[in-house]
């Protein structure tokens, strides 16, 4: 199962990586997320126990690592927010610049 | 702690003058009040050198307790005969700067930096740490920096001021590699251990590279040929600051360096050679190039640089009276140099110029200047009776040195001998050329300056002679001979006698002294040979050098030419590369994968298995899909995909917060659709099949990297942690909570949630600025200058998506589903510590409850329904409750944010399970500043789109911000 599971989690970050190199914004900003979501099966993967109950104190069997859980909750929420920050950003360019492109925006540049 | 109290009497002294900058009156009296602080400070440093023993005084305290760094002050005679001279001139160069900058009002910045740069001198004499000594050493040169381009809108201040930057600078990190390496050859970083430590050092097979690099901050900073081109240029800094950093304090710090550590790095062949021939190189160029210049200032910067060689020359040699001509030589190229620059500086105040070829005759005009500048004068060309005379008769009896071999003993000699010739030049130049003879242009007839202004150069000067002629001092000598002994390692007689009999140095001094004199009685024909010869200057080597780091850039600029998606994919491929390089990555052997494979039947998991299908068939969608609405919904797919997979981890807090938060991204992402036009995404989307190519060729590689990763770190698993099993030991006990998870985030790392929630409250606060302010236009104070589009009336309010009236069992479930999520919310807080679920999920499933009601009812009805909705108070309610909450935590428990039950506390009758405890309102504030964020992101992507071009035409369209979604797109 390790190995389904490491392939699983590279395959996603590889159609992350190819989905935030397109030049349509809508499709970098999903390649944003699923990027997120293979860190975060990432960051689960590398907790320090294969768990067979939830970290909770009333179970006695092998806990899951809680630490990675924790940072995973965190990480997901403030994406979620850097989510939104960038769609508005994208509409103010849209707007501004009349395009979704970002190659397009140069003004920036000089 | 008193050998720190002049250190903090001059910073004290630059922050007061800068508080009081505009208190400070712009007169005279400026300088005279000023000057109370380095007096103050040179007053204590003399009457602790007056108590100063055999051993040297030192003092620490602790600076950094966890690095075992100590701040160390290490005050002998040679620290205390530097340190005076910095106050001492210090002093009088305050007096001179407040005649110098009368009726200027601005100059408090002058006087700031000063006082800055003085403490930072002092701190570097008196540090008793190779650490301590550093920082101060690298304090030098920022505060330079500063008092050489104070004439900011000069070109030349600036250009210099970089160049001193660059070249000190640059020779900081050579000296602090060296330190470091000499503090564990020795042993420690305190002076005391490695000055004792010498044999040790000299022994070490590391000991020349330790040499040559502390030689090279050293070199730089004390402006030897070829570092010593930064020193001319400096001299665009106004006139107190030149005479002081060039006269007693910047340039020496190099001298002073050298004859510090001379006990434990010292006396060695390398050492000689390294020191003599540096030294002689450039007290012959200083001396060389300086009778070549037209300014006066220019001329004093070149005869500083030759000095300086000198005084290295004279730290190389291993002999009782080298070191007692290195601190004549220190004492008394401080007093005349001070003396000259300042006299120089008086010359340009009263006439305007500093040119030689403009200036002549001024003796009448000013009378007492040039008794200044003669006195001086004479001590820069080593003419009896002044304290020069003796610098140079020592100077030349150490030359005559015993153990070198007769050709270069008598080159030093020869080398030594036309030094002193020229520098008689340069000082003829200085007084008989600009003070006698007919004024060469009568608009720069000059007057005399006040005689509080000529007071401060005056000081030196006089001294210069008194030590020449008065009879003997006893306790000066004896001062001076125990710095020389503290850099000499042995006892050091000093003697001021001028006339010793007609010995060597007699005779030399003789000669030299004719052969200066024929040569300035020939200067015109000698300086316009000098400027026949071809000339070479080491600027055109740090131009080249700067031109070649410019030429570099053109990597950078090719490398991030301002497209992201190419930073992206050279970041991914860099990443690959130095992880393959680095070796960091450990195949899996084919053992290990047949094992692999193996397990795989016994361990088959067709849940997860399952749940990681769903995950990547979902995300490959969302690259095949061609229109982006399907796009969003088959991230959506994958997102539910990781929730599965997150719960057979199993870690079901965390697929809880996964679920709602990506049915709000999806939401989010179909707002955002609707307000991005569909024409413009479609041009976007057409990209050549290079390009492709490349994409596919980083995608693979970072997906093939980080899936070797994942399986190096799946496979090793069970491990041991560190912290891990702490967490779940203290969970209970601690914060009654049985969920770690949980736990963790409200109480052991409460503080990164709380600035995690700020965070994201400050992203819906974002959203809502950019939607409503940034997408108009503004001004260039920032004033918007086009009104806010006001929300056009429209009959149909109360229309959803679509613009169609949802029907009425739409719109009573969406009506009932917020109560319904208020509970669940409820729910998920107060069970929170014992059950799955917790404030995050709490503020974002109610939020969600809200996102209906905009998709059903349309904005302004949604609006109107709930009139209670205030995000921004929200937010500041659910901060503000973690930072009260956080207090009385403190108050009661003893820490920020502590774990205290307050139901138990004052005995609240709850039922069971539920706790009124620190963690449990902090669920309440993380649900409150989510909910707040969330619901202002949904109030600002929800608002009806304006299409701002469209202004002047019925905005027929505007309420339907998302009409095309389900019909065209």
């Amino acid at each position: 199962m390790e190995l389904l599971t490491a392939l699983g989690i590279g395959l996603l970050f590889g159609v992350a990586l190819y989905q935030m190199l397109q030049r349509n914004v809508i499709r970098s900003a999903i390649g944003v997320i699923l990027l997120g979501s293979a860190i975060n099966l990432f960051l689960l993967a590398a907790g320090s126990t294969n768990g067979v109950v939830p970290a909770y104190s009333t179970f006695t069997d092998t806990q899951a690592d809680a630490l990675p859980q924790a940072l995973v909750l965190t990480a997901i929420v403030i994406s979620m927010g850097g989510l939104a920050f960038i769609m508005s950003m994208l509409y103010i360019i849209s707007v501004r610049y009349q395009t979704g492109d970002m190659d397009e925006v140069n003004g920036l540049r000089n | 702690m008193i050998l720190a109290t002049p250190i903090l009497i001059l910073l004290a002294a630059a922050l007061l003058t800068w508080a009081l900058r505009r208190q400070l009156p712009a007169t005279v009296a400026r300088g005279w009040l000023l000057a109370l602080a380095p007096l103050s400070s040179f007053l204590l440093l003399l009457w602790q050198a007056g108590r100063l023993g055999e051993e040297p005084a030192t003092w620490s305290a602790n600076w950094i307790a966890g690095l075992n760094l100590q701040a160390v002050i290490y005050f002998d005679a040679l620290a205390a005969l530097f340190a005076l001279l910095v106050t001492g001139i210090g002093t009088l160069i305050i007096l001179y700067a407040g005649y110098y900058f009368a009726g200027d009002d601005k100059a408090a910045r002058f006087f700031t930096y000063l006082f800055l740069f003085m403490a930072m001198m002092l701190g570097l004499v008196l540090a008793g740490d190779v650490v301590t000594l550093f920082i101060f050493w690298e304090g030098t040169s920022i505060t330079s920096f500063l008092l050489v381009a104070y004439k900011t809108t000069s070109a030349d201040a600036r250009r210099g001021a970089t160049k001193a930057l660059l070249i000190t600078g640059g020779g900081g990190i050579a000296l602090l590699l060296g330190l470091l390496l000499l503090a564990s050859l020795a042993g420690g970083t305190e002076f005391a251990t490695i000055l004792a430590s010498g044999g040790a050092v000299r022994g070490s097979s590391l000991y020349l590279a330790t040499l040559i690099l502390v030689a090279t901050g050293a070199f730089t900073k004390s402006a030897q040929t070829p570092a010593h081109i930064w020193l001319p240029e400096a001299m665009s800094a106004p006139t107190p600051a030149s005479a002081f950093l060039h006269s007693a304090t910047m340039v020496k710090a190099g001298i002073y360096l050298m004859a510090r550590l001379n006990p434990a790095l010292g006396q060695t062949e390398a050492w000689f050679w390294l020191l003599s021939i540096a030294g002689l190189l450039t007290m012959v160029t200083g001396a060389y190039l300086g009778t070549k210049q037209d300014d006066l200032k220019a001329l004093l910067a070149y005869s500083t640089i030759s000095q300086l060689g000198i005084l290295m020359m004279l730290v190389g040699q291993d002999t009782e009276i080298a070191f007692k001509a290195l601190i004549i030589g220190v004492v008394a190229h401080a007093l005349y140099k001070s003396a000259l620059f300042m006299g120089v500086g008086i010359i340009d105040h009263e006439t305007g110029t500093r040119r030689l070829s403009r200036l002549g005759g001024l003796r009448r005009a000013m009378p007492l200047s040039f008794g200044l500048i003669l006195v001086a004068g004479l001590s820069l060309a080593g003419l009896p009776p002044v304290f020069g005379f003796l610098a140079k008769e020592t100077l030349l009896a150490s030359a005559v040195h015993p153990t070198l071999p007769l050709l270069v003993s008598y080159l030093f000699v020869a080398a030594i001998v036309a030094a002193a010739a020229l520098k008689v030049v340069l000082s003829g130049l200085l007084t008989v050329d600009t003070f006698t003879g007919p004024s060469r242009d009568e608009t720069f007839a000059g007057h005399e300056a006040p005689v509080g202004m000529l007071l401060a150069p005056f000081v030196p000067a006089l001294l210069s002679i008194a030590l020449g002629v008065l009879p003997e001092p006893k306790a000066v000598a004896e001062f001076f001979g125990a710095a020389a002994a503290a850099s000499f390692g042995a006892p050091v007689k000093v003697s001021f006698a001028l006339w010793t009999g007609l010995n060597v140095q007699v005779t030399l001094s003789a000669l030299a002294i004719t052969l200066g004199g024929l040569l300035f009685w020939q200067r015109r024909p000698f300086i316009a040979w000098q400027h026949r010869l071809p000339s070479w200057s080491f600027n055109r080597a740090y131009e080249a050098g700067l031109a070649a780091i410019d030429r570099g850039a053109w990597i950078a600029t090719r490398v991030q030419g301002g497209r992201l998606r190419v930073y992206l994919s050279v970041t991914v491929l860099a990443m690959l590369g130095l992880v393959l390089l680095l070796g960091g990555l450990v195949w899996p052997s084919p053992a290990a994968t047949v094992n692999g494979l193996n397990g795989l039947r016994a361990e088959f998991d067709i849940i997860r298995l399952l749940a990681l299908l769903a995950v990547v068939g979902a995300a490959l969608a969302t690259v095949v899909i061609k229109r982006d609405f399907f796009a969003v919904l088959a991230l959506g797919a994958a997102g539910l995909g990781v929730a599965v997979y997150m719960a057979v981890e199993p870690a079901p807090d965390v697929a809880l917060v996964q679920i709602v938060v990506d049915i709000l991204a999806t939401v989010i992402l179909v707002l955002a659709i609707g307000r991005l036009p569909r024409r413009q995404r479609e041009a976007a989307q057409r990209l050549n099949v290079g390009v492709q190519w490349r994409n596919l060729l980083v995608a693979v590689s970072g997906g093939l990297l980080v899936a070797l990763m994942a399986y190096g770190a799946l496979t090793s698993r069970p491990r041991p942690s560190l912290v891990t099993p702490f967490y779940s030991e203290n969970a209970k006990p601690l914060t009654g909570a049985s969920d770690i998870v949980g736990a963790i985030i409200v109480d052991f790392r409460a503080l990164d949630t709380l600035i995690e929630i700020a965070v994201f409250s400050l992203a819906g606060l974002g959203v809502y600025t950019l939607l409503t302010h940034a997408a108009r236009k503004h001004d260039d104070h920032g004033q918007a200058i086009d009104e806010q589009v006001p929300l056009p009336a429209r009959p149909d309010a109360g229309f959803g998506i679509g613009g169609e009236r949802a029907s009425v069992y739409i719109r009573t479930v969406t009506n009932l589903l917020l109560p319904v999520a208020l509970v669940i919310g409820a729910i998920h807080m107060l069970y929170g510590h014992d059950q799955p679920g917790d404030g995050f999920t709490a503020g974002v499933i109610i939020s969600l409850a809200i996102g209906l009601k905009y998709v059903v009812f349309g904005f302004r009805e949604t609006r109107r329904r709930l009139w209670w909705m205030r995000p921004r108070r929200f937010i500041a309610s659910g901060i503000l409750l973690v930072v009260i909450n956080g207090s009385l935590a403190a108050l009661l428990n003893g820490y920020f944010l502590a774990p205290v039950d307050y139901g138990a506390l004052i005995g609240l009758p709850l039922p069971a399970g539920v706790k009124l405890s620190s963690g449990f309102l902090f669920e309440v504030a993380i649900a409150l500043a989510v909910f707040g964020g969330v619901s202002l992101m949904l109030d600002t992507l929800g608002r009806p789109a304006v299409d701002v071009r469209a202004l002047g035409q019925p905005a027929a369209d505007a309420d339907r911000p998302t009409t095309s979604l389900m019909t065209g797109d």
